[in-house]
C-alpha cells in the first residue's frame, strides 16, 4: 500500500485544506491569481456539473483549447471530476496564418471525437472559424471565462477508477493524421510518483515549482500540473508567451518564490544565458533551486555548462541540472539523471558515431553527449538494432521502454498503435546508447524535426512547400541538421534555375507563415537531383546525407 | 514617438535579437521573409513592449504579416 492516490480525482479530493498550498498563476495581463487546493477542488466540481449539463457522459472527450493557464487548469480538472476526458490542444498561432491552425484543430477534434470544446474569449474568433467547417457544425462551444459563471446544476460525480482514461495527448502525428496518446489514471500515477518520488526528484514538503511550459504539452501539463497535484506540490505558473517576451521573469519568479524545481527545453537555457545582463544578475538569487531539469529536445552540454557558469554568481548550483528523457507515450518521463550529482558528459569520436558506435575520444572535434540518466524502478529499458535484437554497451540502437508508465496506445487508432507498441514495449523512435548504466540520446530513427521544443513533421512541411508555384509536389524534402549543437531546418526542392531566387524566398515565407519556423537553408535543386525511391518518392534521409556531404546539386 | 523612431526601434531590436543586419528593413516588409521564427518575433515584441512600456495581447498578433501591421499595433498602444 503506497501513500499515493490512485487517480487524479482522488488526488484532488485528498489534497490538504487551508490556504498555504496551491497553484499561483500569472495571467497574460501579468495579474496574480492564487488558487489554494480547496478552491481548485470546489471550482472543479462546479465545472464538472456545468460540463455534464451539456449532455456529456462519463468517458466522453472534451477538447480544451484555452490560452489562459488558470482557466485551462480549472476546466481540465472540471472535466476530470465529471469523468470526462480532456483533450488539450495548442491554443493559437501568433505570427502565423490561421488556416493551417484551423486544419490542425479540426483534425484533432475529429480524431478525439469531441462533441464539446472549451475555449476562451481570447480565441473565440478562431473557434468560430472551426465552427464554419462542416465536421464541426454540431460542436458545443463553452467559453471558459464566461460559461462557467453562475450557479451549477445539481450533479453527482461518477466514480473514476485507475483504468479510466485520464486525458488524450495529441502531440504526436502529422497534421493530417494526428495521434492521441491515451493516458489512463494508472499511467499518470505510475509516472508522476516515479519522477517526483524518491528515485526521481524526491519531492519534499518545502518544494515550490516554477514553470512557464505550455500546458498542452506533457512536460508542462504532467510535470507541473497533474503530477504536482498527485504529490501535493505548490507551483507558480506563468504563460509561455510571457516567458518568451520577458525571459528574465523566469528567474525573477524563482528568486521571488524561492522556487526549488523548474524544467525547460534546451533552447530556454540558451536564451537566458544570452539575454540576462551582468546588471540583472545582481537582483537574482537562484540558491533555492535544487532541480533545473532539461528535456523535450536534444540537450547540448555546452548550453547547460554556460548557463551554470553564468548564474553561479546568483547562487545557482550546477548539480541542480537534470538532463532527462521521455515521451508522451510513456506519460512524460523515461529516464532521469540522478539528482544532486554533476551532469555526465560523454565525449565520443564523430566518425565512429556515424557508424553507430560511441567510442570515447579526447580529440578536439569529439562529439559531446549528455547523459539522460537511468530508468525508474519498476520500468525496463532496452536498446535494440533494426532486427529487434539488444545491442551491447556503447552501441547505438532504438530505445524501447516498458512498465506501468507506458500507455496502451493511441486513441481509436490500432494501426498507429501496432507500429509503436509491441509486446508491452514502447518503440520510442529515438536512437541512443548505454554507457556505465546511463542512457545517452543521439538521434532519431524517425524523421521528426524538433525546434525550440516543438515537434514538426517533415511531411507537413513538404506538403505546404509542394503548393509553392514552380515546385513539383513530391519533389520536396524537409529534414533537420545539427548546427552548433542546435537542430535547424533545411528544405530542398526541385525547380528551374531561373526561378531559384524567387523559390527560395517563397518557400522560406510559406514555411514561416505556416509553421513559425525560419529555415536555416533552402536548397533549390535541378529537376531530378533529389534521390528518389523506385516509386518516385523523394528520399529524406538520403537527401539529408547528400546535403551534409555537399553532394546535393543546387542552383546558386 | 514618431513613426520614424518606431521603425528605428524595430530595426535595432531585430538586429539585436536575430544577430543579423536589419538596419534597412522597410514597413512593407513581410515578417515571414525576415528569417526570424515565431519565437524570435515574440521576443522582439517583448523587447519593444519593455522599451515603450506597453503591452500587446497575444491574440492581436494572430494574422500580423507585415512590419507595418505590427508597428500600427504598437503605435495604437503607445498613444
Amino acid at each position: 500500500m503506497t501513500g499515493y492516490p490512485t487517480t487524479l480525482v482522488e488526488a484532488l479530493d485528498r489534497l490538504p485544506g487551508g490556504d498555504a498550498r496551491g497553484f499561483r498563476f500569472l495571467t497574460s495581463e501579468r495579474e496574480e491569481r492564487y488558487y489554494p487546493w480547496h478552491a481548485l477542488r470546489t471550482e472543479a466540481h462546479r465545472r464538472a456539473a456545468i460540463l455534464s449539463a451539456t449532455g456529456l457522459v462519463k468517458g466522453d472527450t472534451v477538447a480544451l483549447v484555452c490560452p489562459e493557464n488558470h482557466e485551462f487548469v480549472l476546466s481540465f480538472l472540471g472535466a476530470s471530476v465529471g469523468g470526462f476526458v480532456p483533450v488539450p490542444i495548442f491554443p493559437g498561432a501568433t505570427f502565423k496564418a490561421s488556416d493551417h491552425y484551423v486544419d490542425t484543430l479540426e483534425h484533432i477534434v475529429q480524431a478525439a471525437r469531441s462533441k464539446v470544446i472549451v475555449c476562451h474569449s481570447k480565441n473565440l474568433d478562431v473557434i468560430a472559424k472551426l465552427k464554419e467547417r462542416a465536421s464541426a457544425k454540431d460542436l458545443v462551444v463553452l467559453t471558459a471565462d464566461k460559461d462557467f459563471e453562475g450557479v451549477a446544476p445539481p450533479f453527482t460525480p461518477p466514480v473514476v477508477t485507475p483504468d479510466d482514461l485520464c486525458f488524450l495527448q495529441f502531440t504526436s502525428g502529422s497534421t493530417n493524421r494526428p495521434k492521441g496518446v491515451a493516458i489512463r489514471h494508472r499511467n499518470l500515477v505510475a509516472n508522476t510518483t516515479s519522477f517526483l518520488g524518491p528515485a526521481g526528484l524526491a519531492r519534499t514538503p518545502e518544494d515550490v515549482g516554477v514553470s512557464w511550459l505550455p500546458l498542452f504539452h506533457d512536460m508542462g501539463l504532467i510535470g507541473f500540473v497533474l503530477g504536482t497535484l498527485i504529490v501535493d506540490l505548490p507551483v507558480v505558473l506563468f504563460q509561455t508567451s510571457t516567458f518568451v517576451r520577458m525571459p528574465r521573469l523566469w528567474l525573477e519568479l524563482i528568486t521571488k518564490h524561492k522556487g526549488t524545481i523548474t524544467y525547460a527545453p534546451n533552447f530556454a537555457y540558451d536564451l537566458l544565458t544570452k539575454r540576462v545582463t551582468e546588471k540583472d544578475l545582481a537582483s537574482l538569487d537562484l540558491s533555492s533551486l535544487r532541480v533545473a531539469g532539461c528535456g523535450a529536445e536534444p540537450i547540448r552540454a555546452r548550453t547547460l555548462q554556460d548557463f551554470a557558469a553564468k548564474f553561479a554568481k546568483c547562487g545557482f548550483d550546477a548539480k541542480a541540472l537534470m538532463p532527462s528523457y521521455g515521451m508522451a507515450e510513456s506519460c512524460l518521463a523515461i529516464t532521469f539523471h540522478q539528482r544532486g550529482t554533476p551532469m555526465i558528459v560523454d565525449k565520443v569520436d564523430a566518425a565512429e558515431m556515424r557508424k553507430g558506435r560511441a567510442v570515447p575520444s579526447d580529440a578536439p572535434d569529439a562529439l559531446e553527449l549528455v547523459s539522460c540518466g537511468v530508468p525508474f524502478p519498476g520500468h525496463e529499458l532496452a536498446i535494440v538494432d533494426e532486427s529487434g535484437k539488444a545491442v551491447g554497451e556503447r552501441v547505438v540502437g532504438q530505445i524501447l521502454s516498458k512498465g506501468p508508465s507506458v500507455n496502451d496506445g493511441y486513441f481509436e487508432n490500432p494501426e498507429a498503435t501496432a507500429e509503436s507498441f509491441k509486446d508491452g514495449w514502447l518503440y520510442s523512435g529515438d536512437l541512443g546508447y548505454r554507457a556505465d548504466g546511463n542512457v545517452f540520446i543521439c538521434g532519431r530513427a524517425k524523421d521528426l524535426i524538433i525546434v525550440n521544443g516543438a515537434n514538426h513533421y517533415p511531411q507537413d512541411i513538404e506538403w505546404v512547400v509542394g503548393d509553392v508555384e514552380g515546385v513539383r509536389r513530391g519533389n520536396v524534402v524537409a529534414f533537420s541538421v545539427m548546427k552548433d549543437g542546435l537542430e535547424q531546418l533545411v528544405v530542398a526542392a526541385e525547380g528551374n534555375s531561373g526561378d531559384a531566387a524567387r523559390l527560395k524566398a517563397d518557400i522560406a515565407r510559406i514555411v514561416s507563415e505556416t509553421f513559425g519556423l525560419a529555415p536555416m537553408h533552402v536548397a533549390i535543386c535541378p529537376v531530378g537531383a533529389l534521390p528518389k525511391t523506385s516509386s518516385g518518392k523523394a528520399q529524406r534521409r538520403k537527401s539529408k546525407a547528400m546535403w551534409e556531404s555537399k553532394e546535393l546539386e543546387e542552383h546558386p | 514617438m514618431t513613426r520614424q523612431e518606431l521603425i528605428g526601434l524595430f530595426r535595432k531590436m531585430a538586429t539585436e535579437i536575430a544577430e543579423k543586419d536589419f538596419s534597412h528593413v522597410g514597413e512593407e516588409q513581410k515578417i515571414a521573409e525576415l528569417g526570424i521564427d515565431s519565437l524570435g518575433m515574440l521576443e522582439l515584441v517583448g523587447a519593444m513592449e519593455r522599451e515603450l512600456e506597453v503591452q500587446i495581447p497575444d491574440e492581436q498578433l494572430v494574422g500580423i504579416q507585415t512590419v507595418k501591421q505590427l508597428l500600427d499595433l504598437v503605435e495604437k498602444r503607445v498613444h
